[in-house]
């Protein structure tokens, strides 16, 4: 009998030992490990913090993480978090495959990508991959799903951007000037030859200027690094261009300004997106003055909505930087962001995130989708990744950016927009 | 027999006795709270070359002995080691670190951390980052960047990298880390902390 009470006590003894591991000795290590390996979904980003691109790339690299974050702390991909895997590649192609292959490794479900000529060497390998590539290249040519079909972007393309700012300049500069009716306007570019970025939209280019009937000058090669441009400018005296469309980022952009300038070229300038943000006047001074250039987006703080989330994050996750250094890149990083999680968020819902999913119950589900931060209602169709037609173009003026046009293409020119432009 | 099982109750009770005051200590410790969590200390400890090849660069003109020609510089292999203090009375997890470096005024290159690691309460961690700083990479950023301000100083991206490149054996300039912050989690709580810091100091 008194065998089996000690038996008795001697179980209960071990059982409160064991209670006293496995309940109370809970460490919070292990409870957000618990919450850490809760479900997660992995998401690769390839950024450039470091190269030919930094001058812009490194806000939009910022953005993307404090978007991600956004998006984690306000509910996730409907309770499951993203796992952001996000790498600088220098702008280097070969390093873009490199990374690429370690996000298929990562089991990365899809990618925020960034330049026009890692986005494009990939599109044939995303494509049998079946994985959905939010790029921050927005060249047209990614848009024909019958060759791109999972390059995705958040943002009116290259070509269109293009042809809106020269039907916008010639609308409202060219309709006043004095020597309209009298002669054709003449028009030049300015771009780095070598670069697929920086040339992706040439061809919509001098097709627009056709339209319109402009003469068209000969190009001029301006590397993306260029500080000095005085060579080009003065070639581009000979033409007497009314218009110069510029076509790199911001810093050679401001570069060119700055020559012009002091040159006094006499030509108005309209500039791609990527070449037109709040440093563009820091670092061209009075040569911004007058500048004209396409921003899908609201610039960063201004009164649209989710931008006060956009400034709440940037002063939350990067508080050594100051605000008045962020720029409408932070803005486009999360139209990428937030436009992926919305696709994330319809594929998990239909119970499917495998890429093609992502891409037909996601993406391809978006009409007239409002993402907020100023961005135009995004629409794709399965035949057609073109995801808006509308050309927001601003005019820097008296310190500040103001609308300067909205150019519908696809309503001005329905027949071009529906049966020729398309992946170009 | 009867001893036997004396002696396994008093391992039993022994066993207890080891883990219950863990157990009634872990209940009475303050647990992380959006008042309590204080941001840990990043402190920049040191700059080491890890790996050094002079200074040299190869324009795609260059024909290789072997590969590809190319736009080529000497690559520069540096590390950044960071103390990262916990004030906090419970450990809390670091969730990534980034930063910006720049030699002299110039920013180079962008690093980050994305291996999280768990920092006891009241102590340091020692993190290494390491950095890649290729000569035809670093020409890139610094033109990009640093274009204008290189003009006014009335130098060439060369020249200045050449003078980097051959200092930094002898940390013959300032390295700064600048715009850094760290991202950190404790019971679903977040606190990002902001660092900055030279070498030498």
């Amino acid at each position: 009998m008194k065998s089996k009470i000690l038996l008795f006590l001697m179980s209960l003894a071990l059982i409160a030992g064991i209670f006293s591991i496995y309940a109370c000795g809970e460490k919070p290590e292990e409870k957000e490990k618990a919450k850490v390996v809760a479900e997660v979904i992995k998401v690769g980003s390839l950024n450039d913090m470091t190269g030919a691109t930094s001058d812009v790339g490194k806000d939009y690299a910022l953005g993307i993480a404090e978007a991600i974050h956004y998006i984690n702390e306000t509910g996730g991909i409907n309770g499951k978090q993203i796992k952001l895997f996000q790498f600088d590649y220098g702008y280097r192609i070969p390093e873009a495959l490199t990374k690429y292959n370690l996000f298929k490794q990562l089991k990365c479900v899809a990618i925020l990508g960034w330049g026009t000529g890692d986005t494009e060497a990939l599109a044939p390998t995303v494509a049998r991959d079946k994985m959905p590539y939010v790029s921050a290249s927005y060249s047209g040519h990614l848009c024909d799903t019958a060759k791109t079909p999972y390059n995705l972007f958040f943002a009116t393309d290259y070509s269109t951007q293009v042809r809106g700012l020269i039907t916008a300049w010639f609308d409202k500069k060219w309709a006043k000037h004095p020597e309209n009716g009298q002669r054709k306007p003449r028009i030049a570019a300015c771009y780095m030859f070598a670069s697929a970025f920086s040339s992706a939209s040439i061809k919509a280019y001098k097709d627009q200027a056709e339209i319109l009937g402009f003469e068209v000058g000969l190009d001029q090669d301006v590397s993306l690094f260029a500080i000095d441009t005085k060579s080009q400018i003065l070639a581009l005296k000979e033409f007497k261009p009314d218009v110069v469309l510029h076509t790199n980022t911001v810093m050679s952009v401001a570069a060119t300004l700055r020559d012009a300038y002091a040159l006094k070229l006499g030509a108005d300038h309209i500039i791609k997106n990527w070449g037109y943000d709040e440093n563009l006047p820091k670092l061209a001074g009075p040569a911004a003055e007058g500048a004209i250039g396409c921003a899908p987006w609201a610039f960063f703080g201004l009164d649209v909505p989710l931008m006060d989330k956009v400034v709440e994050y940037a002063k939350k996750y990067n508080p050594g930087i100051p605000l008045e250094n962020r720029t409408i890149h932070t803005v486009q990083a999360w139209a990428s962001a937030l436009g992926l999680a919305e696709a994330l968020k319809r594929a998990d819902k239909a119970g499917d995130l495998s890429g093609e999913s992502i891409l037909k119950n996601g993406f391809e589900t978006m009409k007239n989708f409002e993402i907020g931060l100023g961005i135009a209602p995004v629409t794709f169709l399965s035949t057609d990744h073109r995801s808006q037609s509308e050309a927001k173009i601003y005019e820097w003026k008296d310190g500040k950016f103001n609308l300067f046009a909205e150019v519908d293409l696809k309503e001005r020119w329905p027949d071009k927009w529906a049966n020729e432009w398309l992946g170009w | 027999m009867r001893n036997k099982l004396i002696i396994l109750i008093c391992c039993s009770f022994v066993f207890m006795a080891a883990f219950l005051p863990a157990c009634t200590t872990g209940t009475k410790a303050p647990g992380p709270t959006e008042q309590n969590f204080k941001a840990p200390i990043i402190t920049l400890k040191s700059v080491e070359v890890v790996h050094y090849w002079g200074w040299w660069y190869f324009s795609s003109k260059v024909a290789p002995t072997k590969g590809k020609a190319g736009n080529y510089g000497a690559p520069l292999d540096l590390a950044f080691i960071f103390d990262i203090q916990n004030p906090n009375s419970y450990p809390i997890l670091m969730d990534s670190l980034k930063f910006t470096v720049a030699f002299e005024e110039f920013d180079l290159n962008s690093l980050s951390s994305m291996e999280t690691q768990w920092i006891p309460a009241g102590k340091t961690n020692q993190l290494r980052v390491h950095g890649m700083f290729d000569g035809r990479q670093s020409l890139l950023s610094l033109l990009v960047t640093g274009g204008f301000k290189l003009k006014e100083k009335g130098v060439g991206a060369f020249d200045q990298l050449e003078k980097w490149w051959v200092g930094v054996p002898e940390f013959a300039f300032p390295i700064s880390v600048k715009e850094g912050s760290a991202v950190f989690k404790a019971d679903g709580l977040t606190k990002v902390a902001a660092f900055s810091g030279t070498f030498p100091k």
